[in-house]
């Protein structure tokens, strides 16, 4: 063991060497900080983010507790019982058309508000007294909308809106309320007042109404026993649900942690790469100070104590810029919460702790670790004896059985670390998998290339000699540039290509085949109406109406689906919430039966089920199975017969649940619809809302287009960050280009006395990466194509078609490769005019 | 009595496959007693720096036996021969090798630093100003003539006070003045010190001023 005067020594020598060389050790700051940053501003955003939920649940709630009744009202015995414990709030929420009485609707999550609410936090609205003023009863009901609704109907405050026949006047726009949900910060929201709801009369049989209570107790020494008063009343009623403010943290924080682990997984993917730079610099430094090692071990100096003076040089470059990268993460949240649309209502705040910077420079270390020890280890290599015969051999990265299982060790720890860290396990442990296996791939890519280049016949071409004897040399730039290059460039590709076939879905291939509208809300005797009404504007439209009812998937086989599905099953969405299920007397035409068999004996006892069939195989349902629906509050079990190939993208009869018809008829239902014509869906929107008020005519274009929004959002910051991989990989890859000038400057030189001009060694350097480049890109774009591919058509749910874009594919390649070649030529511009007498020098 | 610092004892050395080896040394004994200065004379590729390299503990003997200090160092690993280099042994090579981004005070410091001594700042600077560098301590290498630099490299070897100074024609580079100026100075600091010293040279003038002359010729000690 080394005692604390050596130690002191060490530290001393190191320091001195980094004042005397830090140019040699750029790279490894300048990466390392880069990776570190995006690392840090990533769970600094995530942390501070998990703070503002905590400090905001009972907000983000609404109160206490919340009690969800479903479609009815909880009675007034239990509203009694309720008071008792606290002050108790109730909302109604539906979805409703607004119309504007000069035309023009949008299809809105309309909810209805008591006096009391929100118990916790503020409503937020423009002008500032419209909160205020709408809890007045004026002469006409008040309605407060959003931005989007704002927006879309081109209104200001005083303009009027019909909802359910009834005429309300605008009393200004929501900026935020405090219990978030879906609708207010990305849709169409708006909020009326409780006497204004009650004057619609609405039955809740066929509406999707939705009752929530929410309580605040008063915070006293017997508050936790009042909450839990309050679950224990409703433990067994089935059709209410009860949720804390822990809950409701918790789902958004599962959202924040999808997306933080997305970027963590790119930064860790930058840092492995710098990390390949620090590898390459590493050596390249020692290779570089081989006399100087070899000196030091004549004076008696052990190879482990040169080791630990090059990694503590290595630990103090982490150091630095492990706190820079955390300090600058650290109020990163400042800005963010800039990004942050006003209708969250959220406001981040830094928090700096020792523990975040300790994660931050951990991961640092590990990664550190990993990529120093093949380099270090090279050392023991390097002879003293070596000084008596003037004769230095470039030593190589070392892995023995020691250090590989070292490294083995390491590598565990890093990726452990990560997938500790998230609820996304089995991905987060894939994508290390498919990371480390790109590597190799990309490693085997340029070894191919050698292999070809030295085999293939020699061309009588001097640019080609001298790019092929560079590319087979010992010294070779493929390996780094193919590693280096190529994960981030398939990382890239891949999310392009992902994105561009969404893209082309959402605008082409979905609008096409997809219905203009889809009508919902439609009472049994609205249905012939409607029906002639749609056909007098365009006899030529194609409609379609389906019966249905909304139910929810309770158990299969008696064991509640909660139990049996795991959070990461794409079809998780089937089993939450309510779900439209429909029925027929035959099987639809366009969803094939690919399993079992349409029933024969349809009777009204017996409920028989057909289940679209990768929910059924993605949800573990067998033919024959027992499966238990909630129908309007009551449970009932049916037995499953049959599953169907279902393709949402089309206008006709597509349920992922359907039942026999003779049991359906048995229950209220009410019809929803599909049209399809050539006139505008804007006009016929308008004219049916104005002819029947009560029902809901929601336009597939708007949607379309507010998904592909938000798609491109998405899609370009994801891009943006994937692009810092891609930019670590240049720096690596320009650093080996600068380590690697000086043996070229000697080459160049000879090839001068041997004739070849200046204008042929640039067409050599320049095919050289050429070649390197291109088998490269062969090799990213197929996997990039193969990823992009088992993501569109295997992962997403909806039968979507992926296709290449040969575009997207050579301008994404083509300028990668210009900018990573201006870069090479940068860093090798001392390399084509070698001056010659430092060589006579022989240095 | 005298010490022996050196021994060697029917020490072979031979490079490349066993079916077919390069002997270099063919079994060769002698020792060297502290404070004795003997030279290694021989045509070139007889074997001297071999020699050199074997005692320093740089190369492995393929058979016999060399004690440094009446210690068999044949057997030994890696970092305890690390440990006999720096408490025992100096070397002076004939290109020199200093550190090139260590000044001329850091580079003797070195060798100290080695053994875990990090308060030699005056004892080195007094070496160096008595080897008539006194004005050229903070400078580089690169900043010093070969004279100099050879005169720093000794100083480094000293510094240490080891058993021997190992020195492969330390006057290879420099001219026949400086070389003059150069043995006298390394003669004077051994024989003060108490230090013995193997002086590898073409220089028979040179080899004459030692106590001994080993000549090796074809591997063996003629
Ligand atoms: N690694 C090696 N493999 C094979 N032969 C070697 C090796 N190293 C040295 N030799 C041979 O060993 C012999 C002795 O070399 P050595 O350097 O000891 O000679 P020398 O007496 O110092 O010569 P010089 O006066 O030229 O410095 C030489 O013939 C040389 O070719
Ligand atoms: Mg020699």
């Amino acid at each position: 063991m080394l005692n604390l005067q050596q130690w002191a020594y060490i530290h001393r020598y190191a320091i001195r060497d980094i004042r005397r060389s830090y140019k040699k050790l750029w790279v490894i700051a300048l990466t390392l900080f880069i990776s570190l940053l995006l690392l840090s501003l990533t769970f600094s955003v995530k942390q501070s983010l998990n703070d503002e939920i905590e400090a905001n649940s009972k907000e983000l709630l609404g109160g206490d507790i919340q009690i969800d009744s479903g479609i009815d009202p909880l009675s007034g015995d239990r509203i009694k019982q309720l008071s008792n414990l606290g002050q108790i709030s109730e909302t109604v929420n539906f979805f409703t058309m607004l119309s504007k009485p000069s035309g023009g609707a949008v299809f809105t999550d309309l909810r209805a508000v008591d006096g009391v609410y929100p118990l916790y936090g503020e409503a937020k609205t423009m002008p500032s007294d419209a909160w205020a003023a709408f809890r007045l009863e004026g002469e006409l009901p008040v309605v407060l909308i959003n931005e989007n609704i704002q927006n879309q109907l081109q209104l200001s405050v005083g303009d009027e809106l019909t909802i359910m026949s009834k005429i309300f006047v605008v009393g200004g726009v929501i900026v935020s309320v405090p219990d978030l949900t879906n609708s207010a910060a990305f849709g169409e929201f708006a909020i009326i007042s409780k006497q204004a709801f009650d004057q619609f009369e609405l039955t809740s049989a066929g509406s999707f109404l939705h009752y929530d209570y929410r309580l605040k107790t008063p915070q006293s020494s017997d508050y936790q026993s009042k909450i839990e008063d309050a679950q224990t009343l409703f433990a067994n009623d089935e059709n209410v649900r009860t949720k804390l403010p822990k809950d409701s943290a918790q789902s958004l924080g599962r959202l924040i942690d999808n997306f933080s682990n997305f970027l963590n997984l790119v930064a860790v993917s930058a840092m492995i790469i710098a990390g390949i730079g620090i590898s390459n610099t590493l050596l390249s430094f020692i290779n570089q100070r081989n006399t100087s090692i070899a000196i030091k071990k004549s004076l008696g100096f052990s190879s482990k104590t040169i080791q630990l003076i090059y990694f503590y040089e290595i630990l103090i470059i982490l150091l630095a810029s492990s706190i820079l990268a955390y300090l600058l993460g650290v109020l990163s949240p400042v800005l963010v919460s800039q990004l942050i649309p006003a209708s969250f209502g959220l406001s981040l705040q830094p928090s700096f702790s020792l523990l975040g910077y300790a994660n931050i420079a951990f991961i640092g270390l590990l990664v550190v670790l990993i990529f120093s020890i093949p380099s270090l280890y090279s050392i023991p290599f390097i002879k003293a004896a070596s000084l008596f015969r003037n004769i230095f051999q470039p030593v190589s990265l070392h892995f023995s059985a020691k250090n590989i299982v070292y490294l083995l060790f390491l590598v565990t720890i890093l990726v452990s670390y990560f997938v500790l860290q998230t609820q996304q396990q089995l991905l987060t442990l894939s994508y290390f998998l498919a990371f480390f296996a790109s590597m190799l791939v990309f490693y085997g890519v340029a070894k191919c290339l050698i292999i070809i280049l030295r085999h293939a016949p020699n061309l009588p071409n001097n640019a080609y000699k001298i790019a092929s004897r560079n590319i087979t040399s010992k010294k070779s730039l493929a390996p780094i540039i193919t590693i280096s290059l190529g994960i981030g460039l398939t990382l890239l590709l891949t999310l392009s290509f992902v994105s561009d076939n969404l893209k082309k879905e959402i605008s082409g291939s979905i609008p096409d085949m997809a219905p203009d509208i889809f009508f919902v809300g439609v009472n049994k005797d609205e249905k012939e109406p409607l029906e002639s009404f749609l056909s007098s504007l365009d006899a030529e439209a194609v409609t379609e109406f389906n019966p249905m009812v909304s139910a929810s998937l309770v158990a299969l086989n008696s064991v509640p689906f909660e139990t049996l599905v795991s959070r990461d099953n794409r079809s998780r969405w089937l089993i939450q919430g309510d779900r439209r299920i429909s029925w027929l007397d035959h099987p639809p035409k366009d969803n094939p039966i690919v399993e079992g068999q349409w029933w024969q004996d349809d009777s009204a006892e017996q409920m028989l089920v057909s289940l679209d069939s990768k929910n059924a195989k993605d949800l573990g349902i067998k033919i024959g199975d027992e499966i238990t629906l909630s129908i309007l509050g009551r449970e009932v079990n049916g037995i499953v017969k049959n599953f169907r190939q279902v393709d949402y993208r089309t206008i006709g009869t597509n349920f992922a649940i359907m039942i026999n018809s003779a049991f359906a008829q048995k229950l209220p239902y009410e019809y929803i619809g599909t049209f399809k014509s050539e006139r505008s869906s804007d006009e016929v929107q308008s004219l049916v809302v104005a002819q029947f008020p009560t029902i809901s005519a929601i336009r597939i274009d708007r949607i379309l287009s507010k998904v592909s929004q938000m798609m491109n959002k998405i899609f370009i910051a994801v891009s943006a960050i994937s692009l810092v991989v891609i930019v670590i990989g240049m720096i690596v890859i320009v650093s080996a280009v600068m380590v690697q000038t000086n043996q070229r400057k000697y080459n160049n030189l000879i090839y001068k006395i041997l004739g070849v001009d200046f204008s042929t060694i640039l067409k050599a350097t320049t095919l050289e990466f050429v070649l390197i480049y291109l088998t490269l890109i062969i090799f990213s774009v197929g996997a990039a194509s193969l990823a992009s591919y088992i993501i569109i058509e295997r992962i997403f749910i909806v039968g979507l078609q992926w296709s290449f874009d040969l575009g997207l594919t050579l301008m994404l390649t083509v300028s990668t490769g210009v900018v990573t070649f201006l870069f090479i030529l940068l860093a090798n511009r001392n390399m084509f005019s070698p001056a010659a007498y430092p060589l006579i020098r022989n240095e | 009595m005298k010490q022996s610092v050196i021994q060697f004892s029917d020490v072979r050395l031979s490079y490349g496959p066993s079916s077919n080896p390069v002997e270099v040394l063919k079994g060769v004994s002698f020792s060297l007693n502290s404070n004795e200065i003997i030279s290694i004379v021989g045509p070139s590729g007889s074997g001297k720096t071999s020699i050199i390299m074997l005692a320093a503990g740089l190369e492995k003997a393929t058979s016999g036996i060399i004690n440094i200090n009446n210690q068999n160092i044949t057997e030994l690993g890696e970092n305890a021969l690390s440990a006999i280099r720096r408490k025992n042994i100096g070397i002076v090579f004939q290109s020199f090798y200093l550190i090139p981004n260590l000044s001329a005070l850091e580079n003797v410091l070195l060798s100290l630093e080695a053994d875990q001594k990090y308060n030699g700042d005056e004892e080195a600077i007094n070496l160096l100003t008595e080897f008539g560098l006194g004005h050229r301590i903070h400078h580089l290498p690169s900043e010093l003539s070969g004279g100099e630099q050879q005169r720093v490299a000794i100083a480094r070897a000293l510094i240490n006070k080891p058993s021997v100074i190992l020195a492969d024609e330390p006057t290879g580079n420099l001219d026949e003045a400086t070389s003059e100026n150069m043995t006298k100075l390394l003669f004077a600091y051994t024989r003060a010190q108490q230090t013995a010293l193997v002086l590898v040279t073409h220089n028979n003038e040179l080899a004459r001023q030692c106590d001994r002359i080993i000549e090796l010729k074809d591997g063996n000690i003629a």
